[in-house]
């Protein structure tokens, strides 16, 4: 047989993975200058887990599979539900706020032929046990700077609230089937369904005019004071007093020229209560990472606690950073080194890597094959290990001159070095 | 959710699809009176793209119209709304443009050998045949019946005839084919309308554009298709 992966699912090669690590570590290490601390988690959660949590996209995205007793389990989807699960069931008499932060791949179940992926890595933090504009500015400062780590040169961050649609749907005093139609054409990114809805007999004015702006509400400060007009007509003002704090800080730090303010998003995920942020990168047709703040979904489990968080996808990352010609460039491998005693060539090899290089070595290989072995892996320098003398070979295999003894401190070729077996 | 990753084209000017067959003329003719140039769409001739200051045409089957616009390779699209309830991807519905209507209907022959009520209860399901299974699915699913899809590619109103299936389900406009066909509507599904549709990444990258595009369309509406917009 000749095996395959099984649809929406890839290996990741060598250039590419060296690639993705690059980022990948960029970005970790904005988390951890933060103070945020490493976490992992099953891969597997129950089901009812999940459930509790997130219920509307979870029906038709779930990866779930059953395990010998019957149990009705499901591979993550994201982070935030299994950390907020995690915190309760591990960290429930600990004092926070606590700091979370991973790199996790995450599983979603998609229709076949649709062109997606079922399996995608994501990298993101989660804030728990921390209220308000503070900590809903933390997070969004902490996005963008992990966002400049991570290479891309143009960017924009939405940042809305869903506590000022959730408040105008509560004022306009409808019934709930209302109420649900209203939030799921929000969701579904349906204005047209929203217009109709605001048109809706009993529906004040004030509601109707609140609704039908939803799509237009968005850009700089001016989007906020738009919005605060809604709001005060529909009563429900305070509901934007945290997405204003948090702006308030956010300008007062400077941060506020790659934020864009908007009231037309919706998560997909159904349990934010505050904060939504969508990360887009211009040329790429879907957002690239989003977050926010869900204070309900620790509730759930039993440990009531306020909580925010983001996640970036590397995937979409990936392909942002080579649409703007910013993909990290690896460095390739220093040296190979070959001869034909295994034991001095490890020698040689051994004292390369205390001297900071990259060294593989290859048994067994000297002259002309040891320079096709460099060639393949794409090293800098073929050495040849002789006894207690080794030697940079030219593209021939013939002898350059010899390294010097001992080789501490001798450091690493660089690509235009005349040491280079090219 | 999970939206499906691609590229579009880099600033400058929108790309956007229109559909070929019937939302075609009603498209143009929408698009030029809200001020933008369409002398080059008025014959497109094989032409997939054609390319204006404002805007890159991308000429399309229909049903492909929400697939671009959820990879985000087109920024703004008409399309009509069975065909994004049939696609079911994350793209934003702006407006709802009035024309293009049509009603999915259910229909069966109008002489049935044995009622629909028979067939039911002895066989515990309905066969029906359809271009959309996905929106039937749905509407029976509603309904609380057990059906059998048999999806076909064209010609739906041939399949109960020649014995394929007990109904259908198909779009009409005025009902003249299932009539001519001995079929009759029994129930209505859903009624549909063109829609302006966009890319929500390109809401974001390409705001400015976007909005003006959607206030011009937005703002012809009343005056092509009568007050309501319809």
């Amino acid at each position: 047989m000749r095996p395959v992966t099984p649809r929406g699912f890839r290996d990741v090669l060598f250039a590419e993975a060296a690639e993705r690590e690059a980022v990948t570590r960029a970005i970790t290490r904005v988390f951890k200058s933060w103070g945020y601390g490493p976490v992992e988690t099953p891969v597997v959660e129950e089901y009812a887990t999940l459930e509790a949590a997130v219920s509307r996209s979870l029906e038709t995205d779930a990866f779930r599979l059953f395990d010998m007793d019957g149990a009705l389990l499901a591979l993550r989807p994201e982070m935030t539900v299994p950390i907020a699960r995690l915190t309760a069931s591990r960290l429930g008499g600990e004092p926070g706020p606590h700091r979370f932060r991973y790199v996790a791949s995450v599983f979603r179940e998609n229709a076949s032929l649709r062109g997606q992926a079922r399996q995608f890595t994501q990298a993101g933090v989660e804030l728990v046990g921390a209220p308000g504009p503070g900590a809903d500015a933390e997070i969004v400062a902490l996005l963008l700077d992990t966002l400049v780590a991570a290479g891309l040169r143009e960017f924009t961050v939405s940042v809305g609230s869903v506590a000022f649609l959730r408040a105008v749907i509560a004022s306009a005093r409808m019934d709930e089937s209302w109420d649900t139609s209203v939030l799921q054409a929000a969701h579904g990114r349906d204005f047209v369904a929203i217009e109709a809805l605001s048109r809706q007999q009993g529906v004040s004015a004030a509601v109707g005019d609140a609704l039908r702006a939803l799509s237009r509400l968005r850009g700089g400060p001016e989007a906020l004071v738009a919005a605060g007009q809604h709001a005060r007509a529909c009563g429900c003002e305070e509901s934007l007093d945290e997405l204003l704090g948090t702006y308030e800080v956010l300008d007062a730090c400077g941060l506020t020229e790659r934020i864009t303010v908007d009231f037309s998003m919706m998560r997909s995920f159904d349990y934010y209560t505050g904060l939504v942020l969508e990360v887009f990168s211009p040329g790429l047709g879907v957002a690239i990472g989003g977050g926010g703040r869900y204070d309900r979904v620790l509730a759930e489990f039993d440990a009531a606690a306020p909580a925010a968080g983001f996640a970036l996808g590397i995937e979409r990352i990936m392909i942002a950073l080579a649409n703007q010609s910013a993909t990290p460039s690896v460095p390739p491998l220093d040296a190979v080194v070959g001869g034909t005693r295994p034991a001095e060539v490890f020698a040689v090899a051994a004292q390369l890597r205390a001297a900071g290089w990259r060294a593989q070595v290859a048994h067994g290989c000297a002259g002309e094959a040891l320079v096709t072995e460099a060639a393949r892996t794409g090293a800098l320098m073929a050495v040849e290990v002789d006894g207690p003398s080794a030697y940079a070979l030219d593209r021939n295999g013939v002898r350059l001159g010899e390294l010097p003894a001992p080789l501490e401190g001798f450091a690493a070729p660089l690509p235009d070095d005349e040491r280079c077996w090219q | 959710m999970t939206a499906p990753v691609g590229t579009n084209v880099a600033a400058g000017r929108l790309r956007m699809a229109i559909p070929k067959g019937s939302l075609f003329a009603d498209s143009v003719k929408l698009l030029g009176a809200a001020g933008a140039d369409v002398r080059v769409l008025a014959d497109p001739d094989r032409q997939l793209t054609v390319t204006t200051d404002d805007f890159e045409f991308i000429i399309a089957r229909p049903t492909d119209i929400p697939v671009y616009v959820a990879h985000g390779v087109v920024d703004i699209a008409f399309a009509g709304k069975d065909v994004l309830l049939e696609a079911d991807l994350d793209v934003v519905e702006l407006l709802d443009l009035g024309f293009g209507a049509c009603r999915f209907v259910v229909a069966e022959p109008q002489e049935a050998g044995r009622s629909i009520e028979e067939i039911y209860r002895h066989l515990g399901v309905i066969r029906v045949a359809t271009k959309y299974p996905r929106i039937v699915e749905r509407h029976f699913a509603q309904r609380g019946l057990q059906v059998e899809i048999i999806k076909l590619h064209g010609n739906i109103e041939l399949a109960p005839l020649i014995g394929l299936a007990d109904q259908i389900v198909d779009i009409t406009a005025t009902g003249r084919t299932l009539s001519e066909n001995h079929l009759r509507v029994v129930d209505e599904v859903l009624s549909s309308t063109a829609r302006l549709v966009a890319n929500p990444a390109s809401m974001r990258t390409q705001d400015a554009r976007m909005t003006q595009w959607t206030d011009r369309i937005a703002a012809v509406l009343p005056v092509m298709f009568g007050e309501d917009g319809r």
